[in-house]
């Protein structure tokens, strides 16, 4: 029963058992259930809850980086497979993420930052303070596919607006999606400074770049 | 249709329906998450009525006003690119704008950058004594980030945490909390003994639980140094954020508590007064972050033995996240915690 093993699967990360998700990643490998199913209607419902539990102030950091650990190793398992069968896996995703210039707020980036990994999406995480040209630069370097930025300061979140107006400048605005996120950053102002996308927390981030990736 | 505000500061229109909705849906958020009661209808239809009506300005009924407490007085008209020094800031507070206590504060704004010009604060708070009458506090934040690297001698647990050195990290906060709290009693009491006529930690707990023990802790060093000093502790955040995750105090989980909950704690370690946060969701309407405002801030005016002061400013307590708070949202959201949210002082 595939839908069993799915809840199970949820559940593993959520209890943040490492051992139990590896287990049930390879149960399913056995049974034939397609891995990226497996990743997508298992263990991803769970991190999904992991993320609502922690926004709620149910669930703490140091249990959430276990959940991300469980979570990472298992989808490491069925990707791996998936890559044999020729599927094509969120692993291609590649963001560098920060907070912006004159902003050292850390914590919600860093949450952001585990549960994208978690999710099977590689991240250059350049820390807080970035400047402008730092983001450009490491998205240049690795060839990122989407650069992602946090402001917790209503007097930071215009380094979005500049971020952008240099990659137009030097032509690499189409080259880079850019998300924005953080607490004074809203929808409509990602539109309003042409963003490619804003995420309100670390699930629809993951969501986000997922959808402006593929 | 009626104008008001998202949680970002534009303005919008709703219709009365629409703003009725928006603060039920959020008194329903506040239940939810905060496992608290909801408000009753004349509630509803009291929030309602203020934040559909026309006038720009809002007041409370006659007999309902309450104490004005406000932090970081004596640095914020700086902020507004005034060249002006501390002492003329606190006098503007008392009596331009009629605060009943404010509070000498250093633009670091941490107990740890204090501990070396302790003795210039000294003589800033005597000098500020002899020119105001109302009530003085020293008010600073725990900040308990500023003790790890690399600020600070322990481990970041930042970057431990991410590792998976889930022990290590817990340890550095322990180191953290141990030092915070040897600098919180020392500022303090050096401010003390000067003749502040209270201690203010504030935006406790953004740096996560570790940062409100260490506050509390320290709390109860101080009143048993000095029982009569006055302790105001002011939040940073609705619900304290789980960094270490197996913190307690008084045998209760500090991770994940509530404003209801939180007063509870700070009561226990001596506090004389409570300043709970309730944080703005800049997605959503005014209305909305309003009936989730006054539903958390209720429920702990409700539970508090000590006298409770709601944080309302920029991004807290019902008022958008921007740096000059709109006269229209601020009166409404002062109004509505006061009648309301049952609150002693702002």
């Amino acid at each position: 029963m595939s839908s069993e093993l799915f809840e199970q699967a949820a559940r593993s990360v959520v209890d943040a058992d490492v051992e139990e998700a590896k287990k049930l990643a390879n149960q399913a490998l056995e049974e034939d259930i397609p891995p990226l199913e497996m990743i997508e209607e298992g263990f991803t419902s769970g991190i999904v809850e992991v993320g609502r539990l922690f926004d709620r102030g149910e669930l703490f950091l140091p249990q959430l980086m276990g959940c991300a650990e469980a979570m990472k190793e298992a989808s490491g398992i069925l990707k791996e497979a998936a890559a044999a069968a020729g599927e094509e896996t969120a692993e291609d995703i590649e963001i560098v993420l920060g907070t912006v210039e004159g902003d050292v707020h850390d914590i919600g980036k860093g949450i952001v930052a585990s549960i994208l990994e978690a999710n099977g999406i590689k991240v250059h995480d350049l820390g807080t303070d970035v400047p402008t040209n730092e983001f450009i630069e490491k998205a240049k370097e690795v060839d990122a596919d989407v650069i992602g930025t946090s402001a917790l300061l209503t007097t930071t979140m215009g380094a979005n607006e500049d971020l952008i107006k240099t990659l137009e400048e030097e032509n690499l605005r189409d080259r880079f999606k850019v998300v924005v996120g953080g607490g004074p950053v809203t929808e409509r102002w990602a539109d309003k400074i042409d963003a490619d996308g804003y995420a309100e927390n670390a699930n629809e981030a993951v969501r986000v770049i997922q959808d402006l990736a593929n | 249709m009626v104008q008001t505000r998202m949680g970002d500061g534009m303005k919008i229109e709703m219709s009365e329906d629409e703003i009725r909705e928006d603060i039920v849906r959020g008194v329903e958020d506040a239940v939810d998450r905060a496992k608290i009661d909801t408000l009753p209808q004349e509630e509803i239809d009291y929030l309602t009525d203020l934040y559909t009506r026309p006038s720009k300005f809002v007041s409370v009924e006659p007999g309902n006003e309450v104490v004005l407490t406000f932090d970081e007085g004596s640095v914020k008209l700086k902020r507004l690119v005034i060249s002006i020094g501390r002492i003329p800031d606190l006098q503007i507070y008392e009596r331009v704008f009629c605060s009943d206590t404010a509070e000498l504060a250093h633009v670091d704004y941490s107990f740890k950058p204090v501990k070396p010009i302790i003795a210039e604060e000294q003589i800033e708070m005597e000098q500020a004594l002899l020119s105001t009458i109302l009530p003085l506090y020293y008010g600073a934040m725990p900040n308990l980030s500023l003790y790890s690297q690399p600020d600070g001698e322990f481990p970041n647990p930042a970057e431990l945490l991410p590792k998976g050195k889930i022990d290590e990290a817990q340890k550095a906060y322990e180191g953290m909390i141990e030092h915070g709290i040897k600098d919180m009693v020392f500022v303090s009491s050096k401010m003390y003994e000067a003749g502040a006529d209270g201690i203010n930690f504030d935006t406790t707990g953004s740096a996560g639980e570790p940062d409100f023990l260490a506050a509390l802790r320290a709390t109860e060093k101080l009143k048993e140094k000095y029982p009569d000093i006055s302790i105001e502790m002011g939040m940073s955040n609705e619900f304290v954020l789980g960094m270490h995750g197996d913190l307690e105090y008084e045998g209760t989980n500090l991770a994940g508590l509530y404003p209801h909950e939180q007063v509870k704690m700070a009561e226990k370690a001596g506090v004389d007064v409570f300043g709970p946060v309730v944080n703005i969701n800049s997605s959503e309407s005014i209305p909305w972050n309003i009936g989730r405002t006054v539903a958390m801030m209720k429920a702990c005016a409700e539970e508090a033995d000590i006298p409770v002061h709601a944080n309302v400013g920029m991004g807290v307590g019902g008022v958008p996240i921007v740096e000059t708070p709109p006269a229209d949202s601020l009166c409404r959201a002062s109004v509505a915690l006061a009648e309301i949210g049952k609150q002693d002082g702002l």
